[in-house]
């Protein structure tokens, strides 16, 4: 009887008391923070073998754990990461009927070649048996091999063009990159990086049984040869321009993999991977967290940080949760709640321009989004201004096309169109549309009314979708809102084309190549083009990119198809949404080296144009302040 | 003397079961409550709905944006705030307690439909007819019933009719054990044996003699359903399976709310607070009938 | 009894079977198909996708998939959609807690419930007890989704305590004692709030039952033979009262690992129900088929223990 009672009352007892102690320890106790770095991540990564991983939340994993042979610095420039130094050249071939005519054109190039003539930059020219003439050239491109073909043609040595297939091309330009690398970098488990590896990277992308996202960025490549340990030598089969940025990507350990099979790298390294980056992996929680430790013998030196911890968790209020916890230690802001942490003494906020835009697809296989003036009375319907004001606060501009602000080949000169809802309606009129009697525009007996998709999870889109929709019907446009799950919306409708319009948005890098989603070649199912756009002479200016390697050149053809597309409006193009982020003031401070060997810039974090997390890795808790001889095992850079 | 005792024990005997529950349930202070907030709720949803119906609608219509109006606090203009599109909360539970309560009702009678008729069966006619269905009772409980839900909804799509018939779909094994029990007990009494001397046909037997003396747990323990209901439809709207957008249910406009819960709290807490009304006075409701109900000595 | 456990086993092992057939037929005819790779990806080549889909048999037609994935399963090939991890491994690891936070749920609804209902039937008819029924609707009713929120933003905003996950991270703790507490702390949350209906529900039961129970005979002659009213209502009516309770022990678990999915997801907590509501929302028809089945199969478990105990503990029950 006394038992029952003890039970009966004690247990309940025993557990409030626990509740009450787990309570006060957490919130006042155990507070101190340990020299670790927590970021929050919504995704979690599938692999991080940076080799066959897509998502965002793997490459920010991967970005601490490995190195590219190139990277970014804080400017958005190009510098070497495990690549100390790279060449671009090319060779350029031609070939003869004959070995006279091929001696012949030889002679009379190597005068431009000994003279270092600036349009034609011939460092050398080299017979090949027997009717081939290579020749070198400093840099990369069709152009100065253009030239050099039509000169061979004034002085009448002709060449014979080349058949591949179908395509018969007057000459063979292939450019080539030639690589140095770092001689002081050792992977994770102690073994050094040579060029060994970057071959080895380069055979498992472009191998079928890896199934890497990123073979898409090699098929030009001819081939990848290695001389010595610290050279690499890649060739392309024709110019490429963003064949340079291929190279920022991970470099895998060829001494760990090269005699595993593919389908077993899922148990044997995907999940704990080795790397050559400042971190190394230490452990994966799956759905809870992943953490990695400091590589003491990183080739720049020993990071601050002990460890970095990412936090899995599944939604954007529990990233929020997490952050005014302490348990992460920032926030991508939500654009409501920008202005109440802004007014917040005890935060520091970063703001940039962001690398997405969000749009409206047109399906242009629709008779009604067919013309032009539709699509133009559409884009001028609907409030852009008033939906960046109240569905982000203010906190992003108006896209005037496939570039976004941040980006240096991005024309500001293009004109957003304006929201004029008469506009519209004389468009619309003239078009054919004439209000019916519900108020609805009617053509030959048809309501000008189609469906908008929007994906479910996603409420900037979903309110997008809903203002739309009422700004429309101003005009006397008819819009059905349909949401779905994202699964349902590509396998039902995009990758079938089969919609009215869809509300979306692109992530992009800093890359102009945008051949992908607006070329007339890409619009079978699953490919990127599924509104079906068609504008030859963007394709040309699509493959002309491609092609060009120099900057006021790409400037140039990028401005072109900037204005081009956004004349012929395929897309209502909306807004470009800022990114913020913010973390409690003074919770991290950036001590990076600097540019002689030895030296160490202490600074506060600090907006740079690559963002403010750029060199995360140098970043250090100020209640552990670094001590310089924790340098790595070299200080030679 | 004599003649009082007399009064009463003649009151007492007259009094039918129906009357004595009545007087029972309406002797207890917490049925008067809760009825009345049942009727509060019923009448405003429907009151919203016929003045909808006419194109009318109170406070305001509660599709209008009004972006100029997002997120603002309850105030005099807007008695429960508005939400991030700038529609004003009260007019939208208004539209969200016709749902709910509409969702209740009807998946109730979907599961008490299919319950009744199962159970009858497996009851009536016992043997194996009873052993096959009780099995297939029994594997259905299997499944759990959450993910089922979630996985019926994604097929068919989440409109109102689809979730109102998954939800009755899913939860009509309770009352066929129930029902099932009653017509098992039932069937050997007196009465039903004697009709069935008789020669009367199942039809009615099961409609004169059994339903009548069953109807009452039956339908006691099935309205139990309602609330349930209720909690299940909030929850699949929270979860983004129920009734969609534009459309206000009260679990959506939670959904809706979840990223401003740190700074737009009256986006959680009224609705939430509806849906705790809403069910708990069905559950007081319910209890107080059941009490009236039991046959204390 | 031993026959009639392998009857049930057999039983079991069936209908475990035809389950797993629907619910996998259920999944597949969802639309949409599953996708890892997240939003529209340029850098995905319809190659990729099409080894992807090789792999996954997902080509097939739907009754050799179905083939495919039980083979794996019962070989332990079965690989999930979404990160190509054994599916076998991605449910055991979430095991721990679940297991963790569903039994400490149900112990907080057992120890708390116990005492109410106790409560409940001590005063039955007086206002204690409806004042007791009151709360116990209250909280039946109350919506899990939304008094988690309430009670996570006046966590967070008003004392800044971590409440995400199993445990605090970054904290550089002072003793292990503090470590054990944290993780403490992380448990018991979830696990109350979770507990809650659970408590409520078993409070209404132990009430019913022991108010019943009260009226039996074997009360009334404790009455007359002059025991104390505590004496009878802790020694008889709780002993014959608690027996049900623990019978229908057997059955909580499955419902609390479902019903766990809006817990797990507003506290981030890594359980088997949140794994499932991902993998319907992925399409992760591997891991759908496997949880489907590995639930059914500790219902069917749940419902056996639940017979035998109650055969056990109650000598009138006769197993058929």
């Amino acid at each position: 009887m006394r038992t029952i009672r003890l039970f009966l009352y004690g247990i309940p007892i025993l557990l409030i008391v626990l509740l009450v102690a787990a309570f006060l320890n957490a919130t006042f106790l155990s507070v101190a923070k340990k020299n670790e770095m927590s970021i929050g991540t919504i995704g979690e990564p599938s692999t991080l073998n940076p080799i066959q991983q897509a998502d965002s939340a793997s490459s920010e994993v991967g970005g601490m754990i490995f190195n590219g042979l190139l990277k970014y610095n804080q400017n958005l420039e190009v510098v070497g990461d495990l690549a100390t130094n790279w060449e671009l050249s090319q060779e350029t071939t031609f070939q003869f009927a004959t070995e006279e005519e091929a001696k012949k054109a030889k002679s009379f190039l190597d005068i431009f070649a000994r003279t270092n003539h600036p349009d034609w930059p011939i460092t050398s020219t080299e017979l090949a048996p027997r009717t081939k003439l290579i020749i070198r050239l400093s840099e990369p491109g069709y152009k100065a091999s253009e030239a050099i073909a039509q000169a061979l043609r004034d002085k009448e040595i002709y060449y014979i063009p080349f058949h591949n297939k179908s395509v018969v091309t007057s000459f063979l330009a292939e450019p080539i990159i030639h690589f140095t690398l770092r001689r002081d970098v050792r992977w994770h488990d102690g073994i050094p990086f040579t060029s060994a590896d970057i071959l080895f990277t380069y055979k498992a992308i472009i191998n079928p049984r890896v199934a890497s996202p990123r073979s898409s960025d090699f098929e030009l490549v001819s081939s990848v040869t290695a001389p010595t340990p610290y050279e690499v030598i890649v060739r392309y089969k024709k110019p490429f321009s963003p064949a340079l940025l291929s190279w920022m990507g991970a470099i895998l350990p060829a001494h760990l993999l090269e005699n595993i099979e593919p389908s077993k790298w899922a148990d044997f390294y995907n999940r704990h991977p080795i790397g050559t980056g400042p971190f190394k992996f230490d452990s994966w929680k799956t759905n809870e967290y992943i953490r990695l430790v400091k590589n003491t013998d990183y080739y720049l030196g020993s990071p601050w940080l002990d460890s970095v911890v990412f936090r899995v968790l599944p939604d954007p209020l529990t990233l929020r949760l997490a952050f005014e916890t302490h348990q992460i230690d920032f926030w991508n802001v939500d654009p409501w709640a920008v202005k109440s942490f802004e007014k917040d003494k005890r935060f520091d906020l970063f703001s940039s321009s962001g690398n997405m835009y969000n749009y409206i697809g047109w399906n242009l296989r629709r008779p009604l989004f067919q013309d032009l003036r539709v699509r133009k009375a559409l884009a001028q319907a609907v409030n852009i201004p008033q939906m960046i004001k109240y569905i982000i606060y203010g906190r992003g501009v108006q896209s005037t096309g496939i570039f976004t602000p941040k980006m240096w080949f991005f024309d500001p000169r293009v004109k957003a169109l304006p929201y004029n809802p008469t506009t519209a309606r004389t468009l619309l009129d003239q078009a054919g549309w004439k209000p019916g009697s519900d108020g609805i525009r009617v053509k030959d007996g048809k309501r000008l009314s189609f469906t908008l998709l929007a994906n479910n999870g996603n409420e900037i889109r979903r309110d997008i979708a809903t203002l739309v929709q009422d700004d429309l019907k101003q005009v006397g446009v008819e819009v059905k809102v349909e949401i779905y799950e994202w699964a349902v919306l590509l396998k039902r409708f995009v990758n079938k084309g089969e919609f009215d319009a869809i509300v979306l948005g692109w992530g992009l890098g800093n890359d102009f190549d945008q051949y992908a989603i607006w070329h007339s070649s890409q619009t079978h199912p699953e490919e990127l083009n599924f509104v079906d756009y068609q504008n030859p002479e963007v394709d040309h200016l699509l493959s002309d990119l491609r092609q060009e390697y120099s900057r006021p050149e790409i400037l140039k053809l990028a401005e072109e198809l900037q204005q081009t597309i956004y004349n012929d409006q395929p897309y209502l193009f909306l807004f470009v949404p800022e990114s913020t982020s913010v973390l409690w003031k003074n919770s991290y401070r950036l001590r990076q080296p600097g540019s002689k060997a030895g030296e160490w810039i202490d600074s506060p974090i600090t907006m740079t144009k690559a963002g403010w997390s750029y060199n995360m890795e140098w970043f250090y808790r100020p209640e552990y302040p670094p001590k310089d001889s924790v340098l790595g095992n070299n200080l030679k850079r | 003397m004599t003649t009082l005792t007399a009064k009463t024990i003649q009151a007492s005997e007259t009094e039918t079961p129906g009357t004595r529950i009545w007087r029972r349930f309406w002797a207890q202070p917490i049925a008067l409550i809760s009825v009345i907030v049942i009727l509060f709720f019923a009448i405003t949803a429907g009151g919203t709905a016929i003045l909808s119906a006419t194109g009318h609608h109170w406070p305001c219509d509660p599709n209008t944006t009004n972006l100029e109006q997002k997120l603002l606090p309850p105030s005099p203009q807007h008695w429960l705030g508005t939400d991030n599109l700038g529609r004003d909360v009260l007019s939208r539970m208004l539209h969200g307690a016709g749902i709910s309560l509409t969702v209740g009702f009807i998946a109730v009678a979907v599961s008490l439909g299919i319950g009744l008729v199962v159970g009858a069966i497996a009851g009536y006619f016992g043997g194996l007819t009873d052993q096959i269905l009780m099995r297939s009772v029994d594997a259905l409980l299997c499944f759990p019933t959450f993910f089922l839900i979630l996985t019926a909804v994604a097929i068919l799509g989440p409109s109102m009719i689809n979730i109102v018939v998954v939800i009755g779909l899913v939860s009509w094994t309770g009352t066929a054990r129930l029902v099932r029990g009653e017509f098992l007990t039932l069937r050997e009494t007196e009465y039903v044996k004697g009709a069935r001397v008789l020669g009367q046909g199942h039809w009615s037997i099961i409609t004169r003699h059994i339903l009548p003396n069953a109807a009452a747990p039956i339908l006691v323990t099935a309205v139990l359903g309602i609330p349930d209901a209720i909690l299940t439809e909030a929850g699949l709207s929270f979860l983004g399976f129920g009734v969609q957008p534009p459309q206000a249910t009260w679990g959506n406009i939670i959904a809706e709310g979840k990223s401003y819960l740190l700074d737009a709290w009256w986006l959680n807490l009224f609705p939430g607070l509806a849906i705790l009304l809403a069910a708990l006075s069905f559950y007081l409701a319910i209890n107080a009938l059941q009490e009236a109900a039991e046959n204390r000595s | 009894m031993t026959s009639f456990i392998i009857r049930r086993l057999a039983l079991s092992v069936v209908l475990l079977f035809i389950i797993s057939i629907i619910s996998f037929f259920i999944v597949t005819l969802t639309p949409g198909s599953p996708y890892p790779w997240g939003e529209l990806n340029p850098k995905i080549s319809p190659e990729v996708k099409a080894t992807f889909r090789k792999k996954f048999h997902l080509d097939q037609p739907l009754p050799t998939q179905y083939a495919f994935i039980m083979r794996d399963l019962f070989t332990g090939n079965l690989r999930s959609i979404k990160d190509d991890r054994p599916v076998m491994s991605r449910i055991l690891e979430r095991l721990p807690a679940t297991l963790s936070l569903n039994f400490t749920a149900i112990l907080i609804s057992l120890s708390f419930g116990t005492l109410l209902g106790v409560y409940a039937a001590r005063y039955a008819g007086h206002w204690q007890d409806m004042a007791s029924s009151f709360f116990a609707f209250l909280f039946i009713a109350l919506p899990g989704f939304w008094i988690s929120y309430i009670v996570a933003i006046v966590l967070v905003k008003n004392f800044g305590v971590p409440i995400l996950g199993t445990q605090s991270y970054g904290i550089a703790f002072p003793n292990e004692l503090a470590v054990i507490l944290d993780r403490i702390w992380h448990l018991l949350l979830p696990a109350s709030i979770l507990a809650l209906g659970g408590f409520a529900a078993q409070s209404r039961y132990l009430r019913a039952t022991m108010i019943e129970t009260t009226r039996e005979g074997y009360i009334r002659t404790a009455h007359a033979k002059g025991l104390s009213e505590e004496v009878v209502l802790y020694k008889h009516a709780l002993r014959n009262s608690i027996r049900p309770l623990i019978a229908g022990i057997g059955m909580l678990l499955p419902a609390m690992i479902s019903g766990s999915v809006v817990i797990e997801t507003i506290f981030a907590y890594p359980g088997m129900g949140r794994l499932g509501y991902e993998a319907v929302l992925e399409r992760d028809y591997p891991t759908l088929v496997a949880l489907n089945f590995v639930l059914a199969a500790l219902i069917l478990l749940g419902n056996l223990i639940s017979d035998l105990l109650y055969a056990a503990v109650d000598p009138r029950v006769r197993l058929e």
